[in-house]
């Protein structure tokens, strides 16, 4: 019986090691070429030399919904009729399944060629050898002499590029100046700062509206901290980046405080909020949303009816105010045609045309040049969010290095807390405490 | 007496009819709100009644996305389906009358290990799992999600398995009397005696494939190879706008090929010729 | 006699073979790849590195969010699966007449479990338990006033559980084909002793469904154990209101994908394992008090 165990044990070990291992282990594991029985042995990569180009097959993974899925295919398909020598296999998914989909392929050596990545997650796959370093791409396949330095950064952990910007987003407040009528201002004034905030709320909650619907803890309170000259996680990501928790307790006290008067909603009630079309904006029954500035165009779709964007709350907005990639093109480490998935990023991130079908749905384009060829093609509201970005791109600092890992843990601690201290079940300096030592628990776990 | 004969029946649908609507309602909704304009759907939800009524969700949801039409995830999913539950019925059938009334070797153990197989939370086989499929070579193609069901579905065996055993065991002896073989009894005289159980089984089995997003999520790439649930996914968005109306329109569609083979073996759960064969 | 019990032993093998092919090709490899990673530190991306017992130590000593997962998923299972399966058993039974329409019936009262999983059933369910939903409107005319079902962390479970009671329909129909297989000579007979309802009840529909309530028990508990999109859908994959919702299944799958600790999820996997299995081993040596089998089937 116990040889028997043993045997199990001992064959389970060598599975797993086979599996499981990365690129690194080097030998005859590493031999992934057969990419999910579709990527035949045709594609030997690189070497394109004599009349006819080899043909090629790549396979290429985003997430999203209908309309997206829809314009994708047909910029494949756009640069399909110019390269013929390149095939693109399109897998998409929504948000949840795709990176449901995403973790096996890479625990498998199975990742598709070009990978649409997410900020949240590009940390786990970059630094654990599945997504190729594209610095020796820049301006050798991706043209980049079109985009700002920063922008192009955005996707760099320590001196390595895991991604490529796909297009870029920055915080904001959306309003409703009819509703912000209702507490006696027309407009949100320039050069606002939180304090403002704190009355607003205070005067909205008075008047049975909301002001807002709340902010998202780990966004805000890190805009918060850049305000202030701090981070939110240390360079090294072992610990977290700020030393001083007054600055915790000023910022979640003064979100508790807008709960406790009535201007921004209890969880339960966010919890609520079925989509877009339920928001207390669009019904109605509050002033304004803190998010993202493509998050405009879609609440003005549904609102329909004229909505104001602003900057945060200052001082040092320009300090706290960062350029943020909606998105990341990467390619996997395990491709063999990297050369040909990076042109087409480029592809995708430079060509005109192709822009035109895109029409900023991932992001206010990154270079310059395609942002100006699209203004005449945009709606009004899409005018307003690509100004905005213009504007934001001289008022705004580099943006924090991607979160490290243990981040999706510590953004979890912050949702439990903040729900807490808005149910008033938790002091914000008791949250601060006990928030300081269970996060930075969990990033010590980076410290190797 | 008389009065007591037309008041019973007229009491039990009174009940069965008002706790039908509790169980319908949702279903009412979804239906309902199909026929609604989609951004209406939430600002209207407390009303069933559409005002107006559109067709628009019926026909943009089928237009599916990415040049397959809805048509084509409806096939994609039955293939899989039917594959699947022919396999699942069948075989957990043969190895449930091994277990129920076979008498062998180990039996014992192969029971613990099936029963085993249902307690362990799936996600942590499905990477290893994964993997192996990926060795195999199996990835991108349907085998991975209906193969295994040609070697038995543990909670399909473990049905059978107790349904068996409500069957006196002097049938068999009957039949072995009368020169069975094990294989012959199995057929002539069990799998007819269990037909409620297998009608059961393959109700469950055609649901439980239908709505697995898992399955066809983590094996399927090819858009053209996509199931029905992966589908009704991607008209929701959470960066922009969801088009629910063409999501309603299509889970309402989903749900008749489902409902059509829940009332047509409903019918073999009623009528269970199992007792004809008793005394 | 010895060639008779070893064909004995081979009709067996060859009955249950395909199971046992299934199972060593399909499964026995993930899963002893499951126990050895959850000694390990595995991420899914990088060679996993020997861990001994801690993950199972943190477990139960380091991880407050796993005890409360805990806490909850007994509630759920403990609360939940008694009601399902005596709701189960009721309307089984008042379905398992020749009235007319019947099917039509049937196929009604097992909708609510063929929309399972689907956003529209979340939807509605967040309406129905809303501030301003029919619940609480009702809870208002019998006087006990509202609950603010997403604000405590207990009510919120208690929208879960009534969701699974509501989707009683799998049970509800293994009930069913159950009640069929009894024979219809046995409530003849018991016709012509003269016994009523209650006691054709408790002497007949009773021991002759025991094996079926057996099974129903065990699936419905592991199922239960198991659950994960409801919480998932309805707490939008967090587990809130301050993790009374966080189900065991859902925080697992957090631990798994979103913070790729599969050494510290396969871990946990196991203990629900050894946790399902005991109170299964239970409800099965609880079987021969109140169990009746017709024929001697020797598990």
């Amino acid at each position: 019986m116990k040889k028997w165990i043993m045997l199990i044990m001992a064959f389970t070990l060598v599975f797993t090691l086979a599996a499981c291992g990365t690129n690194n282990n080097g030998g005859i594991l590493t031999n992934n070429s057969g990419g999910a029985g579709t990527a035949e042995g045709t594609n030997s990569g690189g070497d394109n030399t004599g009349g006819e180009k080899e043909a090629v097959t790549l396979r290429m993974a985003w997430w999203g919904g209908q309309p997206r899925n829809d314009y994708t295919l047909e910029v494949i398909k756009m640069y399909e009729e110019k390269n013929p020598h390149v095939t693109i296999e399109p897998e998409y998914a929504n948000w949840d399944d795709y990176w449901k989909k995403l973790a096996p392929q890479a625990a498998a050596n199975e990742l598709p060629d070009i990978i649409q990545m997410d900020l949240g997650y590009i940390t786990q796959y970059g630094t654990k050898n599945q997504l190729a370093d594209l610095t020796p791409f820049l301006n050798n396949g991706i043209d980049v002499s079109n985009i700002a330095d920063t922008v192009v950064n955005g996707g760099k952990l320590g001196d390595k590029l895991y991604g490529f910007n796909a297009g870029v987003n920055a915080l904001q407040i959306h309003y409703d100046p009819e509703m912000l009528k209702k507490i006696g201002m027309d407009s949100i004034p320039d050069d606002w700062t939180w304090d403002d905030y704190k009355e607003l709320a205070k005067k909205a909650g008075d008047a049975g509206i909301f002001f807002d619907t709340g902010q998202k803890p780990e966004v805000f309170f890190s805009y918060y901290l850049r305000q202030n000259g701090q981070k939110l996680y240390s360079a090294d990501g072992t610990q977290l980046g700020y030393d001083n928790d007054q600055l915790f307790i000023d910022y979640f006290g003064m979100t508790q405080q807008a709960v406790l008067d009535g201007g921004s909603p209890t969880p339960d009630f966010s919890a609520q909020i079925k989509g877009i079309e339920d928001d207390p904006v669009v019904k109605e029954q509050g002033i304004s949303v803190w998010q993202w500035s493509n998050q405009f165009i879609g609440l003005q779709q549904v609102a329909n009816r004229p909505l104001e964007m602003h900057p945060l709350p200052g001082p040092n907005v320009k300090e706290g105010m960062f350029l943020k990639p909606s998105m990341f093109w990467s390619v996997s480490e395990n491709s063999n045609n990297k050369e040909e998935a990076v042109k087409f990023i480029d592809f995708f991130i430079n060509d005109i045309e192709a822009n035109k079908l895109i029409k900023g749905e991932r992001g206010v384009p990154v270079s310059s040049v395609v942002k100006e060829a699209l203004k005449p093609l945009l709606t009004p509201e899409q005018v307003k969010v690509f100004d905005f970005i213009t504007w934001a791109e001289e008022n705004s600092t580099q943006m924090d290095p991607p979160d490290p890992i243990g981040a999706a843990e510590v953004m979890n601690l912050f949702k439990t807390y903040d729900e807490q201290m808005k149910f008033n079940k938790i002091t914000p300096e008791e949250a601060a405490k006990k928030f300081r030592e269970e996060a930075n628990a969990v990033l010590a776990k980076n410290k190797q | 007496m008389a009065l007591k004969k037309t008041v019973k029946p007229l009491l039990y649908h009174a009940v069965v009819i008002v706790l039908s609507i509790i169980m319908i309602y949702p279903v009412l909704w979804l239906v309902m709100s199909s026929f609604k304009p989609s951004n209406t759907i939430f600002i209207t939800a407390e009303s069933l009644i559409p005002s107006p009524w559109v067709w628009e969700n019926y026909v943009i949801g089928w237009q599916g996305m990415g040049g397959n039409t809805f048509g084509v995830f409806i096939k994609n999913s039955l293939v899989i389906v039917v594959l699947s539950t022919l396999g699942a019925v069948f075989s957990s059938a043969l190895i449930a009358f091994g277990f129920a009334r076979l008498q062998f070797f180990g039996k014992t153990f192969w029971f613990a290990m099936m029963m085993m197989l249902m307690m362990l939370p799936h996600d942590v086989v499905l990477i290893p799992q994964y993997i192996m499929f990926a060795k195999l070579e199996w990835l991108n193609s349907i085998k991975p999600i209906v193969v295994p069901n040609y070697f038995g579905v543990p909670f399909f065996i473990f049905l059978i398995i107790q349904f068996i055993r409500t069957i006196p065991q002097e049938m068999d002896e009957a039949a072995t009397i009368d020169g069975c073989g094990k294989f012959r009894l199995f057929f002539r005289i069990i799998l007819p005696l269990v037909t409620p159980a297998l009608a059961t089984a393959a109700i469950f089995s055609f649901y439980w494939r239908w709505e697995d997003l898992l399955g066809p999520v983590l094996y399927l790439n090819k858009p053209s190879l996509y199931t029905v649930s992966m589908a009704l996914k991607m008209f929701l968005d959470n960066e922009t706008v969801s088009n629910w109306g063409a999501m309603f329109a299509m889970s309402a569609v989903s749900l008749l090929p489902v409902l059509a083979v829940f009332f047509a073996f409903q019918k073999y759960i009623v009528e269970g010729i199992s007792t004809s064969g008793l005394k | 006699m010895r060639t008779n019990a070893l064909k004995r032993h081979l009709t067996g093998y060859a009955f249950i073979g395909p199971f046992i092919i299934g199972f060593l090709v399909f499964t026995a490899i993930p899963i002893f790849a499951s126990l050895y990673l959850s000694f390990t530190n595995y991420d899914l991306f990088t060679t996993p590195r020997w861990l001994g017992l801690d993950n199972y130590k943190k477990m139960f000593t380091a991880d407050p969010k796993y005890t409360q997962s805990l806490k909850v998923t007994m509630l759920y299972v403990f609360g939940g699966v008694p009601l399902r399966l005596a709701f189960a058993l009721f309307v089984a039974m008042l379905l398992n007449t020749a009235a007319k329409a019947i099917g039509l019936y049937r196929t009604i009262y097992y909708l609510p479990s063929i929309i399972g999983g689907s956003v529209a059933v979340s939807i509605m369910w967040r309406n129905l338990f809303g501030d301003e939903g029919a619940i609480n409107s009702i809870l208002e005319i019998l006087g006990i006033g509202g609950v603010r079902w997403f604000a405590e962390p207990l009510a919120a479970l208690w929208m879960l559980i009534f969701l699974s009671i509501w989707q009683f329909g799998s049970s509800m129909l293994i009930f069913l084909a159950g009640l069929k297989n009894i024979p219809a000579s046995l409530y003849e007979a018991a016709g012509v002793d003269g016994a009523n309802a209650v006691h054709r009840f408790f002497k007949i529909t009773l021991p002759m469904l025991s094996p079926i309530i057996l099974f129903n028990a065990i699936m419905q508990t592991i199922g239960a154990f198991m659950t994960f999109v409801p919480a998932y859908i309805i707490s939008k994959g967090e587990g809130g209101p301050m993790d009374g919702t966080l189900l065991y299944s859902l925080y697992l799958f957090r631990r798994a994908f979103v913070y790729f600790e599969m050494g510290y999820a396969s871990a946990m996997a196991w203990i629900m394992l050894l946790i399902v299995a005991f109170i299964s081993v239970l409800l099965f040596a609880s079987a021969k008090y109140w169990v009746h089998y017709e024929s001697k089937g020797g598990n």
